[in-house]
């Protein structure tokens, strides 16, 4: 893994990304996160077959997390049509952000390494509070480190009951 | 009609223009302010009104129908718009009914795409009232009772 210059361990605030999503449109992570708590995934591309199956089971979370008032947002270095594509073949609702010049990579030492011929992001995930602060971090490079569904329901349980006022044991 | 929410502001339409504020002729609903005060208005722009002017024109928000329009809006609809987009706000008749919706374009575009129309029948207007503001990314059902989708915030 490249050496990043900015921290992303749980606690630490997640630098706001400023990327171009699927449509074109520049957009900021904490505006998409727009108050609510936010999975953030870094995903390889759509050639890969495990973030296939992975945005698969997280697109079929998706009506949890909007009924709930919870974000999803994936990263990842393909162009905002291919994005558009790989969303609509998901079924996805959800915002992709392309950092197609790799423009974030080395900061958050994300590079996937030993995929040498696309250079993509390594498949991190991290879920975040609505200011950005990490509450915890995975590594997905060996598929088994993904966050399934289930991990981010349970961060997003403990996210909104932070950040919820009247969130009720 | 009380007054709006905080992130509410008051539109009427009378069936052949929509009018800013609550002084306008034709029936009164409340839409995301931001559509209306985000910035220098969009001039000779398009509206795509998916509403009815009767009174009795309404469902509930919470119906499945209007969940999914919405669903739709977010997965293609608004990535089928583009750059033409301008903005796009439902109608809210009160705390709880679903009276039509407004998307607003820089150029004409397939209206007869447009989700919405599933609900209420569209009509086409010239306008110069509405500001660009960028499409929500979520969710799919309104924040607060009276702030019309996608306004409000927590």
């Amino acid at each position: 893994m490249t050496a990043a210059t900015v921290s992303l361990e749980p606690g630490q605030r997640f630098p706001d990304l400023d990327l171009p999503d699927h449509t074109h449109r520049r957009r900021r992570l904490s505006e998409l996160a727009g108050g609510d708590p936010l999975a953030l995934l870094f995903s390889r591309g759509w050639w890969c077959p495990k973030e296939q199956r992975h945005l698969r089971e997280v697109t079929a979370a998706q009506s949890e997390f909007e009924v709930a008032y919870a974000r999803i947002v994936v990263v990842s270095i393909d162009r905002p049509e291919v994005q558009s594509a790989f969303r609509a073949g998901l079924g996805a609702r959800f915002a992709f952000l392309s950092d197609g010049d790799r423009v974030w990579m080395d900061r958050l030492g994300l590079l996937e390494e030993t995929d040498t011929k696309h250079r993509p992001y390594r498949p991190a995930a991290f879920t975040l509070h609505p200011d950005l602060t990490i509450h915890a971090a995975y590594d997905g490079y060996w598929y088994w480190g993904r966050p399934t569904v289930e991990d981010l329901r349970q961060d997003m349980r403990a996210i909104s009951r932070h950040v919820r006022e009247d969130f009720r044991q | 009609m009380r007054p709006p929410p905080r992130g509410a502001a008051q539109l009427s339409f009378d069936g052949r223009a929509v009018y800013a504020g609550g002084a306008g002729p034709g029936r009164r609903f409340m839409v995301d302010a931001r559509c209306l005060d985000g910035g220098e208005p969009v001039r000779d722009a398009y509206a795509h009104v998916c509403a009815l002017p009767e009174a009795d024109a309404s469902l509930e928000f919470d119906q499945p129908e209007i969940q999914q329009v919405r669903r739709d809006v977010l997965a293609w609809w608004i990535p089928l718009l583009g750059d033409a987009l301008v903005c796009l706000t439902t109608l809210a008749i009160d705390e709880s009914r679903y009276g039509g919706a407004i998307t607003v374009t820089r150029e004409p575009v397939a209206w007869s795409d447009d989700p919405f129309a599933r609900i209420f029948p569209g009509c086409v207007l010239r306008t110069g009232l509405f500001s660009t503001v960028l499409p929500p990314p979520g969710p799919v059902l309104e924040r607060y009772a009276g702030v019309a989708w996608p306004g409000g915030a927590f």
